[in-house]
Parts: C-alpha cells; structure tokens; sequence
C-alpha cells in the first residue's frame, strides 16, 4: 500500500500574490489615461495576466480573479467580499490601484484542491 | 463528510464528483442573488456612511442565502460591488482557474437612480 505524500507545503502567500496582481495591473494599464473604448481589454488583459501567472506557481489550488476598473469623476465605489471556505489552507488579496483618471481593483481568490 | 455514493460492492462510497442534482447552478443562484438583491436595495439611496456596513452585510447574506440552498462540499466566494451613479465609466471581469466541470459562477447587477450594484457568486467544489 503506497503512503500518499503532499509534496511541499502549499498555502496561499499574499505577499506573493500581492506583487504578481501589481506587475499585471502596471503592464497593462500603467502610463494609460482612462478611455471607455478600451477599458474592456484592460480588465480582461489584467484579469488574464494574473491568472497565468498565478498558476505558474504550480500550487494546487483553483483560482478565481476579478478586476473592477473606474473611471475618476468623485463617485464613490465599495466593495466587499464573503468566502465560505477553509481559512488554513484557502486566501484571498485585494489591490487597488489608481491614476489620475482611474481606480483599479483587483481580487484574487486561492482555494486549496 | 462525504456523501455516499452507490456501493459498488466493494465499499467505496465516497464521490469524488457532485452529483447532477448537487451542481452549483448559475441559473438558481442568479435567481436568489436577484431577490436578495431586489429586498435589500430596493428603496436605498447612496450614502458614504451607510454603504459599506450595506455592502458587509449584503455579502454575508447572500453567502448564508447560498448555504442555505444546501450544496454540499462546495466552498463559496460571494464579491459585491456598490457604486455612485454619476455617470462615470465601470468595468468588471474575472477570470477563474478552475474545474470546468464541476464549478460554477453566478452574478447579477442591480441599478437604481442614485447608486449600481454587482453581485459575483463562484462556487468550487472540495473533492
């Protein structure tokens, strides 16, 4: 009867996570100035990015991503988020980001397999 | 915690698949994201103090809401987003890596005069 071995400890590492979620976001609307006939693909181009990134870390968890972009006008934006999970083994990270004519914000979800 | 599967004969009970009845379906949990969303928001106007105890509790309620709904063994992320309307520009994308097969998401938007409301509900199931 062969023992079963998990291999290296794997768990979600925010820091980690964190700076692949702002090289995504810097890359793909970095210098930019908000312009709605593009928005569509910076958010799926953010969205893309940090997700094949993340599962280059070869963790077994399954991902979930989301990125909300805003344009600056004073308006106010809240968001918020409720997991049902297994806080040992699962994470979450938010970033946000602004310029001077746009918000961006980024959710990263790691639940373990 | 598992749930029994047929016996083969050989005492293996445990599934390592929903069945089709246990699915997380888009179709019923956009449904019960819109009532929610419908009862909670319905007469709310947009105010910087009040919105983000709102927008806790709004995901929290629809988390227990989606429990409630009873799918087993599977781990569930519920993201709102609220927002002013002033006319300004908003996009919202996500991406999942995930099993195709057995995981699922479900969202609904909600807009009246002065504020918008998007509700994002993934469910992944624990093998």
């Amino acid at each position: 009867m062969d023992e079963f071995q998990s291999g290296e400890e794997a768990s979600f590492v925010v820091d980690e996570v964190s700076s692949i979620i702002k090289e995504a976001i810097e890359g793909a609307i970095g210098g930019n100035a908000y312009q709605h006939s593009k928005v569509n693909q910076w958010t799926t181009g953010v969205v893309e990015q940090t997700l094949s990134q993340l599962t280059k870390l070869g963790k077994p968890f399954k991902y979930i991503v989301t990125c909300v972009i805003m344009q600056k006008n004073g308006a106010g934006l809240h968001t918020a988020s409720s997991c049902f999970w297994d806080n040992s083994s699962d994470g979450t990270c938010t970033v946000r980001w602004e310029n001077k004519t746009m918000y961006c914000i980024v959710s990263a979800f790691g639940l373990a397999i | 915690m598992g749930e029994l599967g047929p016996d083969d004969g050989a005492g293996n009970t445990y599934s390592l698949r929903p069945g089709l009845q246990h699915r997380f379906k888009s179709s019923s949990v956009k449904e019960c994201i819109h009532v929610i969303l419908k009862e909670k928001l319905a007469n709310v106007q947009y105010n910087p103090e009040e919105m983000p105890e709102l927008t806790k509790s709004l995901s929290e309620t629809i988390k227990d809401r989606l429990k409630e709904e009873g799918y087993d063994r599977y781990k569930m992320v519920v993201q709102v987003v609220i927002g002013e309307q002033r006319g300004e520009g908003v996009n919202m994308a996500a991406r999942c890596f995930w099993d195709a097969d057995t995981d699922s998401c479900a969202h609904d938007v909600f807009m009246n005069d002065s504020l918008f409301c998007v509700v994002a509900a993934f469910g992944c199931f624990y093998y």
